[in-house]
C-alpha cells in the first residue's frame, strides 16, 4: 500500500508517466539519412551527459562525478571501484549508498538513487570518453548492446522508464544535479526516428 | 508502517520518506548509528538490512525491504563479535563516533570476502570517514577478525 | 559568577606574552585553597577526599574533569589517579563531574610565555608555572593545548596518594593500629594480619577526618599501570559497542528536536526569512528568531532539518572580503606593513645586515582556512526550570558555557548545570558555544521541556570557525653548504584574541602569539634568525585547530628551511641536525634518520623522500616521509616518526594519537581548503571536505623517546610535522616546489 502510493509520487516528480510501447514507432525507411543523422546527434547528446556517461565507464569499473562541485570530470570519491561484476560485489556494492526507491529527490551531493539495483552498465556500453562514431558503432552492434534491434533498444528506454530505472531518472536526478538534455520521450523519440532512418552513424 | 530491528518488530507512524536513520535514532531510541554527513559521504549510519551494509540515513524507511541489524543487534558488551573483539584488542576507536559505521561496514565485508587483501579492505573501507585518524588500526583489525572468523 | 572571578577578571590581563598587573594579589589569591565542589552536593555515607575521588558504600567515582573528545583524556585520568588510589579503574564510575574552579587547567596558558619551550631553567619555568595563577583565578576549566597530562600528572596522582593515605587513616582509627603499618591493594586497606576493609566500607569515617596530604608519590618503577604496554582505554568496549552516550544520544522523555540555520557570515546580525513553506510542516512546532539566525524546534530532528531546509533566507553581509581571493588579498597586504606589525619575539644576529650583503633566498607560502569537522556535529540538550538551567553538551569549555548561559537565561552561574558529555571528536571545535547559546535560547521558549539542538552538517561546517588563513614570506642565505641566514614573517588573523574575546567578553591586549607559535621557537641555531608575526585584520572568525599555530608555522618554518638546506647544497637531515640545538630535538631528528636507513633525500626513480620537524608544545617531532610518483599521482608510501614527550604514560594509545595527528596533518595538507565565497564557504559536507580516507593512508612507524626534561601531551605535536615532511618528500621526488597549502591545488594524489 505505502509502496504504490511511493511510486504515484515519484512518477509525477520524474514525468516520467511513459508506459510501455506508447509510442507509435515509424515504419523503417520512412525515416530520412539526414533526420536520422540529427537524431543521432541528439542522443549522443544525451548519452555522453555526465547523468548517462559517468556509469557507462569502461573494464576500470572506476564510476565517474562530475558537475558544478567537482570541476572536470573525475574517478567516484572514496576510492569506488565496481568490480567486474559491476554491482560493486568484490569490493563495496552500488546499494550501500545507492538505495533502491522511486523517489528520486535526494539532499545536494547525496547518493542519487532509482527505482531498480544500481549499478554500472554493462562494460561494452563504455560510452565516457568515447567519440561519436565510437558511440554510434556500439549502439547498433547486437554484439555490445545486448543483442537489441533498433525496435528492440526503443523498446529497452521504455520498459526501463517504466520501471523509474536509470532511463526516467536521468531527466530527474534530483539534488539540484543538471538533467540529461530535453526530455525523456524525446530521447525515446529520437532513438525510433534513427533506427527507422537506418540507424546512420558519422564518420569520424 | 512495521519494521524489525535487531531481531525485534517495531510500529512507527511516520512519513515514508523519513531516512531510516531517523526512525531508528529518534522513533525508536537505537542510538547506535550515527548522523554524520546525512549524503552517505561518511557511513556513520551504517547498519544492515539482510546482512547487507547500507547507509541508514539514504534510505526512505517506506523502501526498506528486510530486517535491520544495527550494531547493538550485532554484538553486545558481553558477547562480542567477531569484528568488536578485534576492535577491542586493537584499541580501534579514538573518538569512536565513526565507528559503530566502520565495524558494520568490516563485518559485512568479511561476510562476502573471509580474507580480504589490504587493497580490497582500502576499496571497501574507504567509504567510512573517520577524521581521528584511526585507519592502520582498522586495516589490522580486519585482518586479524578474518583471521579469527575462519579459525571458527 | 564568585567574588574572586569578577575582582581577578578585574585586576588580571592575560595576554599571550605577558601578565599585567595585581600580581601581589593575585599570589595571595592563588594561594588560598579553592573549595572542593563535591562537597556541597554529598549525600548521607559518601565521601569526597579531594576534587577528583568521590567514595560511598555503592562504589568509587573518579573525577576526570579534562573533556575526552577521542585523545583517550578519560582514560589517562583515570589511570593517574588510580595508580595512586590502588583501584581497578575499570571497577569505579568515571566522570568529567560538574565544572568548578578546582579544575582549573595550570598548563595550557604556560605555552604562551615568550620563551621557547626548550629553553629551560629557574626563569622560564618560573614564568610557566605562573601561568597557573591566572588559569586559577579566571577558572579556566579548559582542556586543549596538549595540556591534560602535563596537567594531571602530579596533581590527580597526589590527588589519588592523598585519598588512599586517607582511608588508611579511617581504618588505622578503627581498628587502633598505626598508618604505618597499613597498605592498600585493589580497593581496600589491608590490617597487618591480613585482613581487608573495603574503601567503601572506611567511606562515612573518612569523611569526619582531615584529608592526609603529607604524601610521597610513588616512582615509576612502582607503577602498575602508567607506562605499560596494552593499557586498555576504558572506553573503548562501549565506543566497540555502539553503547557510548556522546551529546547527540541524550534522549529525553517528551524531548523537543530542534536546529537552526544562522548566517554563515558568522556573528553578522541581520536576515530576511520566509517561513511560509516550513510553517505546517509535520511536526514543526515553532519557528523562531535566535541570535543571527532563525531556529525551528520540531519532535524529530530530520523534520527539524527540513523545516529549516525549507526556510527562504536572506542574509546581511558583513564588512570584511566574501572571498577568498578577497581574504588572501588582505593578508597580503598586511604581511611586511609596518603598520600591522605584531610581534617578533626571535631576532638573533643582525638580518637585515646579512641579506643586504650576499645572494636572497626568498619564497612566498600560503595556507587556507580549514574546518574542524569532528565526525559528531555540534548539539546540545538544555532545560530550563524554575529558573534552573541544565546543559548537556561535549565541551572542552564548561566554564564559559556556565557563565554565557547564565547571562542568556538571567540567573547566576550557580543556577546552571552543565553536564560534559563523550564527544565525536573536536580538534579545537568544542572551543565555542555558539550552539549551546542558541540552544539556550530556544529552550527558554520552551520550559519545562528537554530540547535538543543538533547542527545539520551543513550548518556544522558553515560555523566552524576554522583555521586561520595565513601567508609567509622568507627571505634567507646560505654559505659553504650551510644555511647562515633565516627571516621568516607571518600574516594572519589575530586568533587568540578574537576568541578569547568570543567566550569571555574580554580583551586580551598585547600580541598574538599564535601568529608565529611554530616558527618563532624552533630549536635551531642560525646566525642571523628572525621571525615576524604581523596582524591582518579580522575577517572570517577564526579559532584553534588541532595544534594551532604551529599547524601552519610548522608548514612555513620547516619548507623553507627545506629550501635553504637544498640550495646550501646540504643534506636535509643532516643540516637540520647540524642546525638543532636542543638535545632531545636532535635525538628525534638522528632517530627518524635511523628508522628510515636516511642516505638522502633520493631513494630511486620517481621515488623521493622529505623530513619534517616541528616542536609544539614542548614536544620535538620529526618525521621521515616516502612518497612514490605513479601515472594516478603521488603515492605515499611510508612514514617514519619520533616523538619524545619526555615521560610515556600510555604507550598503546601515544601510538594511536601519533598515527591520527600525522593523518590529520597528511590529510587536510593534501586535500583540504574552505574556499569562500559570498562571505560562506563553498565546502559544507564530506563530499568537499574529507580529510583522509582509508585508502590515502600510509604505513606509519613510530618511536618514542623520553629525553625531555617535563611530561608532555601529545594530542597535537604530530600534526605539524606532517605538512612539510609531505612537500619537501614531494619535491625530492619531482622537483617541484609546492608552497600552498593544499598540495592537491598544485599535484595529484593516488
Amino acid at each position: 500500500m505505502q509502496k504504490s502510493v511511493v511510486i504515484l509520487a515519484a512518477v509525477s516528480i520524474a514525468g516520467a508517466a511513459l508506459a510501455e510501447g506508447a509510442l507509435t514507432l515509424p515504419e523503417e525507411g520512412s525515416i530520412s539519412r539526414a533526420d536520422g543523422q540529427a537524431a543521432f546527434e541528439r542522443i549522443y547528446e544525451v548519452v555522453i551527459h555526465p547523468r548517462c556517461a559517468n556509469c557507462h565507464v569502461g573494464e576500470d569499473n572506476i564510476p565517474m562525478w562530475s558537475g558544478p562541485s567537482y570541476g572536470e570530470a573525475r574517478p567516484h570519491g572514496m576510492h569506488i571501484n565496481a568490480g567486474e561484476s559491476r554491482i560493486g560485489a568484490e569490493f563495496l556494492p552500488c546499494q550501500t549508498c545507492h538505495v533502491t526507491s522511486d523517489d528520486f529527490d535526494t539532499a545536494p551531493h547525496a547518493a542519487p538513487r532509482f527505482g531498480i539495483a544500481w549499478q554500472l552498465a554493462p562494460v561494452e556500453f563504455e560510452w565516457f570518453g568515447k567519440s561519436r562514431a565510437e558511440i554510434c558503432a556500439q549502439l547498433k552492434d547486437p554484439e555490445r548492446n545486448g543483442g537489441r534491434d533498433w525496435r528492440e533498444l526503443v523498446e529497452h528506454l521504455e520498459h526501463d522508464a517504466s520501471l523509474n530505472g536509470p532511463v526516467a531518472w536521468g531527466w530527474s536526478p534530483g539534488g539540484d544535479r543538471e538533467p540529461a538534455p530535453r526530455t525523456l520521450e524525446e530521447h525515446v523519440e529520437d532513438m525510433a526516428l534513427w533506427g527507422a532512418a537506418g540507424q546512420p552513424c558519422p564518420a569520424e | 508502517m512495521k519494521l524489525t530491528v535487531n531481531g525485534t518488530e517495531h510500529e512507527v507512524d511516520v512519513e515514508p520518506e523519513m531516512p531510516l536513520l531517523w526512525v531508528l535514532r529518534d522513533e525508536l531510541d537505537i542510538k547506535g548509528p550515527k548522523y554524520g554527513c546525512g549524503i552517505a559521504q561518511c557511513g556513520a549510519c551504517t547498519v544492515h538490512v539482510d546482512g547487507m551494509a547500507v547507509r541508514s540515513c539514504q534510505l526512505p524507511v517506506g523502501d526498506l525491504e528486510g530486517e535491520v541489524t544495527t550494531i547493538e543487534g550485532l554484538g553486545t558488551p558481553e558477547s562480542l563479535h567477531a569484528v568488536q573483539a578485534a576492535w577491542v584488542a586493537h584499541q580501534v576507536a579514538q573518538c569512536g563516533y565513526c565507528q559503530s559505521g566502520q565495524i558494520m561496514q568490516a563485518a559485512a565485508l568479511l561476510d562476502l570476502n573471509p580474507a580480504p587483501s589490504d587493497e580490497e579492505i582500502d576499496a571497501v573501507m574507504s567509504g567510512n570517514l573517520c577524521r581521528c585518524g584511526t585507519y592502520p588500526r582498522i586495516r589490522a583489525a580486519i585482518h586479524d577478525a578474518a583471521q579469527k572468523l575462519s579459525e571458527a | 559568577m564568585s567574588r574572586v572571578g569578577k575582582i581577578a577578571r578585574r585586576t588580571f590581563l592575560i595576554g599571550s606574552a605577558a601578565i599585567a598587573g595585581g600580581v601581589a594579589f593575585g599570589v595571595y589569591m592563588a594561594k588560598k585553597p579553592i573549595p572542593n565542589p563535591l562537597l556541597d552536593d554529598l549525600k548521607d555515607g559518601e565521601a569526597a577526599i579531594t576534587p577528583f575521588v568521590k567514595i560511598d558504600a555503592n562504589g568509587i567515582t573518579l573525577i576526570t574533569p579534562r573533556a575526552d573528545k577521542g585523545q583517550g583524556a578519560y582514560s589517562i585520568q583515570a589511570y593517574l589517579i588510580a595508580e595512586e588510589l590502588d583501584i581497578d579503574p575499570a571497577t569505579a564510575t568515571i566522570t568529567p563531574g560538574m565544572p568548578g574552579q578546582a579544575y582549573y587547567n595550570a598548563t595550557v596558558l604556560g605555552e604562551g610565555v615568550p620563551i621557547p619551550a626548550y629553553k629551560e631553567g629557574f626563569v622560564a619555568d618560573t614564568l610557566r608555572d605562573f601561568m597557573s595563577v591566572p588559569a586559577k583565578l579566571l577558572s579556566i576549566q579548559m582542556t586543549g593545548g596538549s595540556s591534560t597530562v602535563p596537567d594531571g600528572f602530579d596533581r590527580m596522582r597526589l590527588a589519588g596518594a592523598t585519598a588512599r593515605e586517607t582511608l588508611k587513616e579511617a581504618a588505622a582509627r578503627r581498628v587502633g593500629v598505626a598508618r604505618g603499618d597499613l597498605r592498600t591493594e585493589n580497593g581496600a586497606v589491608i590490617l597487618p594480619d591480613g585482613t581487608s576493609i573495603a574503601y567503601t566500607d572506611l567511606a562515612a569515617e573518612a569523611a569526619e577526618i582531615d584529608p592526609v596530604t603529607d604524601v610521597t608519590l610513588r616512582p615509576a618503577s612502582a607503577w602498575r599501570y602508567l607506562g605499560k604496554p596494552d593499557l586498555p582505554r576504558l572506553d573503548m568496549l562501549r565506543k566497540c559497542t555502539g553503547t557510548e552516550v556522546y551529546g547527540i544520544d541524550m534522549e529525553f522523555q517528551d524531548m523537543l528536536h530542534a536546529t537552526v540555520r544562522a548566517n554563515p557570515a558568522v556573528g553578522t546580525a541581520g536576515a530576511r526569512v520566509d517561513a511560509s513553506a516550513a510553517e505546517g510542516m509535520r511536526g514543526v512546532e515553532k519557528i523562531l528568531p535566535v541570535s543571527n539566525g532563525v531556529g525551528v524546534i520540531a519532535n524529530n530532528t530530520w523534520r527539524a532539518f527540513q523545516a529549516a531546509e525549507a526556510l527562504e533566507i536572506a542574509w546581511s553581509a558583513p564588512d570584511y572580503p566574501g572571498t577568498s581571493d578577497g581574504i588572501f588579498a588582505a593578508l597580503e597586504q598586511a604581511l611586511g606593513d609596518p603598520d600591522s606589525y605584531d610581534h617578533r619575539q626571535r631576532d638573533e644576529g643582525d638580518v637585515d645586515a646579512a641579506l643586504e650583503a650576499g645572494e636572497v633566498i626568498d619564497a612566498r607560502y600560503r595556507i587556507p582556512y580549514l574546518a574542524h569537522a569532528p565526525m559528531e556535529p555540534m548539539n546540545a540538550v538544555v532545560r530550563v526550570l524554575d529558573g534552573q538551567v541544565e546543559i548537556w553538551t561535549g565541551t572542552q569549555i564548561p566554564l564559559f558555557i556556565r557563565d554565557r548561559a547564565a547571562t542568556i537565561a538571567g540567573v547566576d552561574p550557580e543556577a546552571v548545570k552543565v553536564y560534559v558529555l563523550p564527544m565525536g571528536g573536536s580538534f579545537g571545535h568544542r572551543l565555542e558555544m555558539t550552539h549551546v547559546e542558541q540552544a539556550v535560547e530556544l529552550a527558554l521558549t520552551v520550559p519545562g521541556r528537554h530540547l535538543k539542538l543538533t547542527w545539520s552538517r551543513e550548518e556544522d561546517m558553515s560555523h566552524d570557525y576554522p583555521r586561520p588563513a595565513s601567508v609567509a614570506a622568507g627571505r634567507g642565505q646560505v654559505a659553504d653548504g650551510k644555511v647562515v641566514a633565516f627571516d621568516l614573517s607571518v600574516s594572519q588573523s589575530a586568533m587568540a584574541p578574537e576568541w578569547f574575546g568570543r567566550l569571555s567578553g574580554m580583551s586580551l591586549p598585547g600580541p598574538d602569539a599564535t601568529i608565529t607559535t611554530g616558527s618563532w621557537d624552533q630549536p635551531f641555531a642560525i646566525p642571523d634568525y628572525r621571525v615576524t608575526g604581523y596582524r591582518a585584520p579580522s575577517m572570517v572568525p577564526v579559532s584553534s585547530w588541532r595544534s594551532v599555530g604551529a599547524s601552519g608555522n610548522g608548514f612555513y618554518h620547516d619548507c623553507f628551511l627545506d629550501e635553504l638546506i637544498h640550495a646550501a647544497g646540504a643534506d636535509p637531515l643532516a643540516e637540520r641536525i647540524r642546525l638543532c640545538l636542543h638535545e632531545p630535538a636532535r635525538k628525534v631528528l638522528e632517530a627518524v634518520g635511523e628508522m628510515s636507513g636516511w642516505d638522502g633525500p633520493s631513494i630511486g626513480e620517481g621515488r623521493g623522500r622529505g623530513v619534517g620537524f616541528c616542536m609544539s608544545f614542548g614536544v620535538p617531532c620529526a618525521q621521515v616521509i616516502e612518497v612514490t610518483q605513479t601515472e594516478a599521482g603521488i603515492r605515499i608510501d611510508q612514514v617514519y616518526v619520533a616523538v619524545d614527550v619526555g615521560e610515556v604514560l600510555d604507550p598503546t594509545n601515544l601510538e594511536a594519537q601519533v598515527f591520527g595527528g600525522v593523518i590529520f596533518g597528511l590529510g587536510h595538507a593534501m586535500n583540504c581548503a574552505l574556499t569562500y565565497e559570498d562571505h560562506a564557504p563553498l565546502e559544507t559536507n564530506c563530499h568537499a571536505y574529507e580529510g583522509m580516507r582509508l585508502y590515502q593512508a600510509p604505513q606509519i612507524e613510530v618511536r618514542a623517546l623520553s629525553n625531555g626534561s617535563r611530561i608532555r601531551g601529545v594530542g597535537e605535536p604530530a600534526v605539524p610535522p606532517a605538512a612539510p615532511a609531505l612537500a619537501n618528500a614531494i619535491f625530492a621526488a619531482t622537483g617541484q616546489r609546492i608552497r600552498e597549502l593544499p598540495l592537491n591545488k598544485h599535484i595529484d594524489f593516488v
